[in-house]
């Protein structure tokens, strides 16, 4: 049984079909990534996934449960976290009251979110920005705070979206090896979507490649690089015949 | 319990802040022995009174950030309650009041569960439109007294009914509510699901990604913002001793309410109470003023309407949103 | 007899309701504002209608172009003194700003006008009735539906088929783009609330033709106009027509219905609350109305 299966997954937007038939699955503790041209689907794929949108055919499975058109904060609860490309930072709470909000998901009083948001923060390297706000902090922190709230819910499956975007190449391997720690330290499964291939490339054990809504690739990452199809994708027919 | 030491414990305001509002309070107890009229006497009660509404609202307009507009209908509700069951049945405050307050929260989720599939304008405009139409079913309902409203029998001095000659008492009963509020909220916004409803309000799509239900938030905030309404309007009963559908469920308490609350500064514990103390005090004096330049009508609502509009344009956080820019927190 | 009769004078105060909707999906459709000020931009074209009427003793329909023009005044000034402020802030911030601007406007015509009901009494529609068939109407009510629906068509007319309307819908349609395009959008958000207002105005001039005129009267159509928009659609202008009739039916019609079936509790006193429901309905099970999010 895998922990994430996603059967001939559907999603169309009235007149544009932004996934069709997509079909993979993730076993636990892997570190995979979603790969592909812009406008491939893998947005929709991902928010299919988590719930935001309800898929029009298919099913996602995860540990044997059925959980298609399950609503992100269902999704949320049984263990699937996730990241966002862009954080909306508001004055009004702290990095560590963000991280709090996540811990309350297991805890109902305020101190134990506390503590617990304070081990992340600690785990992450980050204690020092707990009491400012999230205005206050640079992008790369930002992000690396939102990373710290979604593992405050206790993620078993952490998806995470672009977490790459607006990065600089020396805060893109900071969070290169911040990732392959939560993996390693925190048993947690990782699932990436990415343009950056800096980030995709390195850590995932399999890639997954969407085009046109479509699979159209799948498999490690070195032959993912020298796959015709995928080259063709990315390039176009030119450069793939020139191979 | 660990609750009351939270509601207590203001440790993570500033200095300056707690001393400030611990003058205040000291003013508030010794205000009736200070000599003031009684015209001074209701407009303290008065500010009293709408800042329990303001801190009510707070709940799901300020720290929730979802600007509802009709909040009347449950002041309505409260001094509806306690004004039938006392005319047609005797029944005392005490047992009133509450269930005044059970029907508020069961109509807040009756209705809260439609009303929370809105957002933003959408939502603010079936706010209003709910109040409107309870106010047009109070108007045409015979057993509450329909237009003409319900006139409340007179017990002299009683606290089974909670009604009393002299206005002192009448003072430190809103006072002992003011002080219940300020207590709850501060333990409120401590809470899980305070924090849970700020998130919300700050990134619905992330606060769901942690597992928060937010619609299922909302309600309970509105909820809770209906129950504290819903007292005040108990107290409205007992006070004027007349209620109508037209003083209590009027559309323009509703906008004061949230005005009081913005002006002030929602999603803050001491916005709403500066809101009042403004615009109560503005209103009373501007009122009575007014009374006697019938030619004037109109004018205490062009200005606060003109504070409305410069608050939206310029600084939406109200007057504490201007305290804290000038303490250098951005929003 | 009496059921038709209603059904008719329900369409015809239908078209005035569609135009008086008009202005507010415009505004909304160009820049995702709910003007809550709407109602009162009504109030002040039928007080302009009146008192212009009554100072140049002309007949009320020859002010309808100054209502037009005060309307249209009324709404730039709105966008240039308040709401452009209003965009940059949170939707909270925009919603106050609009209902500040509502009571600023209602109370001013208290200040200046008192809150005297007053009726325009001359004029050649005034007390002059038309029998069509079986039907007796009221002939004011019918030329001004007739001329809402004029008015409505002209609207209709330079939205889609002038370059300037083109550029309005493409603003509506997706604001960036249209601003890459060439498309100044600051104007075209002044445009639609120019356009807002002067459509709003004319209706109100049309409507003091036969309703009384009085600060309050603006609440009373503002709710009539969100209804009417809600059910047509935010932001359809095909929408607005339609829910307009609609609504006008179903207001003129429910006190009858009432009547026939013997019961007191449907009745006139419930007709606003009637409109409220239709709003409350439309928006929980079909929050895009008939028509919605298209142009």
């Amino acid at each position: 049984m895998a922990f994430l299966e996603v059967r001939n997954l559907t999603k169309d937007f009235g007149g544009i079909v932004a996934n069709r038939d997509v079909s993979f699955s993730i076993e636990e503790g892997e570190i995979v990534g979603l790969i592909g041209p812009n406008g491939a689907g893998k947005t929709t794929l991902f928010n299919c996934i988590v719930g935001y949108y309800r898929p029009d055919g298919g099913q996602v499975i995860f540990r044997g449960r059925d959980i298609t058109g399950w609503k992100p904060f269902q999704t949320a609860r049984i263990g699937i976290g996730r990241t966002f490309q862009l954080m909306k930072a508001a004055g009004e709470l702290t990095a560590l009251e963000h991280v709090m909000v996540g811990a309350f998901l297991h805890q109902d009083d305020r101190e134990g979110a506390r503590r617990e948001a304070m081990e992340i923060l600690s785990f992450m390297g980050l204690e020092r920005v707990a009491d400012l706000y999230l205005t206050e902090l640079p992008l790369a922190i930002q992000k690396q705070v939102g990373l710290a709230r979604a593992l405050a819910i206790r993620p078993v499956l952490l998806m995470l979206d672009e977490v790459a975007s607006g990065l600089n190449p020396t805060e893109t391997e900071e969070m290169v090896a911040l990732l392959k720690r939560i993996h390693r330290e925190k048993g947690i499964t990782l699932f990436l979507i990415e343009h950056v291939m800096e980030v995709v490339m390195p850590i995932s054990e399999r890639v997954i490649v969407l085009d046109g809504g479509v699979k159209i690739a799948e498999g490690p990452p070195e032959e993912i690089a020298h796959d015709e199809r995928v080259i063709r994708a990315y390039l176009g027919e030119k450069y793939a015949r020139g191979l | 319990m660990g609750a009351l030491r939270e509601a207590f414990d203001f440790s993570d305001f500033p200095l300056v802040e707690r001393v400030v509002f611990g003058v205040f309070c000291a003013f508030l107890l010794a205000f009736p022995w200070l000599g003031v009229d009684s015209f001074g006497m209701a407009v303290m009660i008065q500010f009293l009174l709408f800042s329990l509404f303001g801190m009510g609202w707070n709940t799901i307009g300020g720290y929730g950030g979802q600007v509802e507009l009709g909040k009347a209908q449950y002041v309505g509700i409260g001094a509806y309650t306690v004004a039938v069951l006392m005319v047609r049945w005797d029944v005392p405050y005490w047992v009133s009041m509450p269930l005044g307050v059970l029907i508020a929260l069961g109509y807040s989720f009756l209705i809260g569960y439609p009303l929370f599939r809105l957002r933003g304008h959408y939502f603010a405009i079936a706010t209003i439109a709910t109040s409107l139409v309870l106010q047009d079913l109070f108007t045409n309902w015979d057993f509450v007294g329909a237009a003409k409203g319900i006139e409340l029998p007179i017990k002299g001095t009683s606290l089974l009914y909670m009604q009393f000659t002299d206005d002192t008492w009448y003072y430190y009963f809103i006072l002992a509510y003011f002080l219940g509020a300020i207590f709850y909220m501060n333990w409120f916004r401590k809470s899980k699901l305070g924090y849970q409803l700020r998130m919300i309000k700050i990134d619905e799509d992330a606060a769901e990604s942690l597992g928060i239900d937010a619609r299922w938030c909302k309600i309970k905030a509105y909820a809770i913002a209906s129950a504290f309404v819903a007292i005040g309007g108990s107290f409205i009963a007992v006070y004027h001793l007349y209620i109508d559908p037209e003083s209590v469920m009027h559309l323009e308490l509703s906008i004061m309410i949230a005005l009081m609350a913005m002006l002030g500064g929602a999603a803050s514990l001491w916005g709403p109470i500066i809101g009042a103390a403004i615009l109560v005090p503005l209103d009373r004096y501007l009122g009575s003023w007014l009374g006697g330049h019938k030619e004037l009508m109109g004018l205490d609502f062009i200005i606060y309407s003109a504070i409305i509009m410069f608050i939206a344009a310029f600084e939406p956080r109200g007057i504490w949103g201007i305290v804290e820019r000038f303490r250098g927190r951005r929003g | 007899m009496v059921l038709a009769d209603a059904f008719i004078q329900g369409i015809l105060m239908g078209f005035l309701f569609a135009l008086i909707s008009l202005g507010l999906t415009i505004i909304f459709g160009v820049m995702d504002i709910v003007n809550f000020a709407h109602g009162e931009f009504l109030m002040l074209g039928m007080y302009t209608a009146y008192f212009v009427s009554i100072s140049l003793g002309v007949d009320p329909l020859v002010t309808l172009p100054v209502c037009g023009a005060v309307g249209a005044l009324l709404g730039i000034l709105s966008y240039y003194g308040l709401v452009r402020y209003l965009l940059r802030g949170p939707m909270v911030a925009q919603l106050l700003g609009t209902f500040g601007l509502m009571l600023f406007l209602r109370y001013l015509a208290v200040f200046l006008w008192g809150i005297d009901y007053r009726m325009i009494k001359k004029g050649i529609l005034v007390g002059k009735s038309l029998t069509v068939g079986p039907f007796h109407l009221d002939m004011t009510k019918v030329v001004c539906a007739l001329l809402s629906l004029v008015a409505f068509s002209v609207v209709s007319w330079v939205i889609f088929k002038t370059r300037v309307g083109k550029a309005l819908r493409a603003t509506a349609i997706n604001r960036e783009a249209a601003s890459y395009m060439g498309i100044q959008t600051e104007r075209m958000n002044a445009l639609a609330w120019a356009m807002g207002g002067a459509t709003v105005g004319v209706a109100g001039g049309l409507l003091a033709n036969f309703y009384y005129i009085y600060p309050m009267v603006g609440l009373l159509f503002c709710m009539i106009a969100f209804a009417t928009v809600a059910l047509g659609g935010f932001g359809s202008i095909k929408g607005a027509f339609v829910a307009g009739i609609l609504i006008g039916i179903l207001e003129t019609v429910f006190p009858i219905l009432g009547h026939l079936l013997r019961t007191s509790v449907i009745g006139p006193q419930y007709k606003m609350t009637v409109v409220y429901l239709v709003y409350f309905l439309v928006m929980v099970f079909r929050p895009r109305g008939l028509f919605g999010w298209e142009h």
